[in-house]
């Protein structure tokens, strides 16, 4: 699975970044985590408030630091 | 498995606030003669001397902040919860100027805001169509109504100045966003934000559901964030504030902050703005600030313009807007940080 991470690089993000890369090895599956701090492509996907979590193309969590053990469930759906 | 962990308890958490909150009231009562004990017994300090006064202000309102500002952070954190960007963004979508203008700088106060967010915000705000100059009124007044700081003052100081806060941001963050929009200076938008703003759409979020154990987790979650970043602002602010309240005299601060100085306002913004603070850091500063004789509308304006117009935030938003339209925001908004430190001033 493809998991985005949206935020321009405050300490917030940093910390979702870090939960994603936790959730990912917790599951020992093979997923990507990508962060993405380019503010156009936020725009476009129509992001608000950072940070922000996408899974497979879906954002799921926006405007707060999403735990990893709730990235873990969603990537377990 | 996994549904196990995503749905918190809600009798857990109920059970465990409903301890928290005789000991958080225990603890406020408490923190004023353990403090006196501490600076008049234990050191030995002598009441009413410079050091005394001052020692006896640290210990007794670095719990006291701490306090008050946990509790704060808490409701306002769970409240938030009911907010979010996308609904306010839906509000005032096509909304007419001055209505537009009025919602915006109300719903700044609620909104969840962080300075990070503001670019985000910015766009995701005009691609909705919301008119730019009702986008500024919300830029204006999310940072500069804090509403950790409203909480803060309506604990400290009582409703009076609270209201006056709020009141006095909203019709600076309305006003602003008025003549920004009257000026039309979408042009001085920076290139690449207007290509953002025509590129088409990838699809819209949805807000979560969230369910009431985990708003109550969001508030925890906030508690410990906020304090947890920003104490040292806290203990620096109390430090200048104990300063100030042991060894300042009152005929110097009434004289450079009076209400008869004219340039008190002035010097209370320019003073302001550089000192990058937490809204809940400048609350000893301002605490000492009342209590040594400085006039309230100069104090407001301090606040405002440490918490309204900082320069991190300045920095952040130069990536969207041309330098023009950076300084029209910035000279228009402390126009009316300026204006009413001068009305509370001439009629308080």
């Amino acid at each position: 699975m493809l998991i985005e991470v949206f935020g321009p690089g405050c300490a917030k993000c940093q910390t979702m970044e870090k939960h994603a890369k936790e959730a990912v090895e917790q599951s020992g599956g093979e997923h990507q985590v990508v962060k993405i701090s380019d503010y156009a492509a936020m725009a476009s996907r129509g992001i608000l408030s950072t940070p922000a979590l996408a899974l497979d193309g879906q954002i799921k969590f926006q405007g707060r630091v999403a735990s990893s053990d709730e990235i873990l469930a969603l990537i377990k759906g | 498995m996994s549904d196990v962990a995503a749905q918190p308890s809600l009798i857990r958490r109920g059970g465990w606030l409903l301890l928290a909150l005789p000991l958080w009231v225990f603890l406020y009562l408490v923190i004023h003669p353990v403090s006196e004990w501490l600076a008049y017994h234990l050191l030995g300090l002598t009441p009413k001397s410079h050091l005394g006064e001052a020692i006896a202000f640290l210990f007794y309102d670095t719990p006291k902040v701490l306090l008050l500002l946990t509790l704060v952070v808490f409701i306002v954190t769970f409240i938030q919860t009911f907010v979010s960007p996308n609904k306010v963004r839906d509000a005032l979508s096509k909304r007419r100027p001055g209505l537009g203008n009025a919602l915006a700088s109300v719903f700044g106060i609620v909104t969840p805001f962080c300075s990070c967010s503001a670019v985000p915000l910015f766009i995701g705000f005009l691609r909705a169509g919301v008119p730019l100059g009702v986008t500024f009124s919300f830029l204006v007044a999310a940072p500069m109504i804090n509403e950790v700081a409203l909480g803060m003052l309506f604990a400290m100081f009582g409703w009076k100045i609270a209201a006056i806060y709020a009141g006095t941001g909203v019709a600076v963050a309305f006003t602003s966003g008025l003549i920004l929009g009257r000026l039309r200076m979408e042009r001085h938008l920076e290139g690449w934000v207007q290509d953002a703003l025509n590129a088409p759409s990838l699809g819209d979020i949805e807000d979560e559901n969230v369910t009431l154990a985990v708003r109550i987790d969001l508030a925890v979650q906030g508690v410990k964030e906020i304090v947890g970043k920003v104490w040292p602002y806290i203990l620096a602010g109390i430090a200048v504030g104990a300063f100030i309240h042991g060894y300042v005299p009152e005929s110097l601060m009434a004289g450079l902050l009076g209400k008869k100085t004219w340039y008190s306002v002035p010097l209370a913004v320019v003073i302001g703005v550089p000192l990058y603070s937490n809204a809940a850091g400048v609350m000893p500063i301002v605490e000492a600030l009342l209590g040594k004789g400085a006039a309230l509308g100069s104090t407001l304006a301090f606040m405002m313009a440490v918490i309204g117009l900082s320069l991190p935030e300045t920095v952040i938003l130069r990536k969207v807007m041309r330098p023009r339209l950076i300084a029209t925001f910035v000279g228009v908004v402390a126009t009316g940080i300026l204006l009413v430190g001068y009305l509370f001033n001439a009629i308080l």
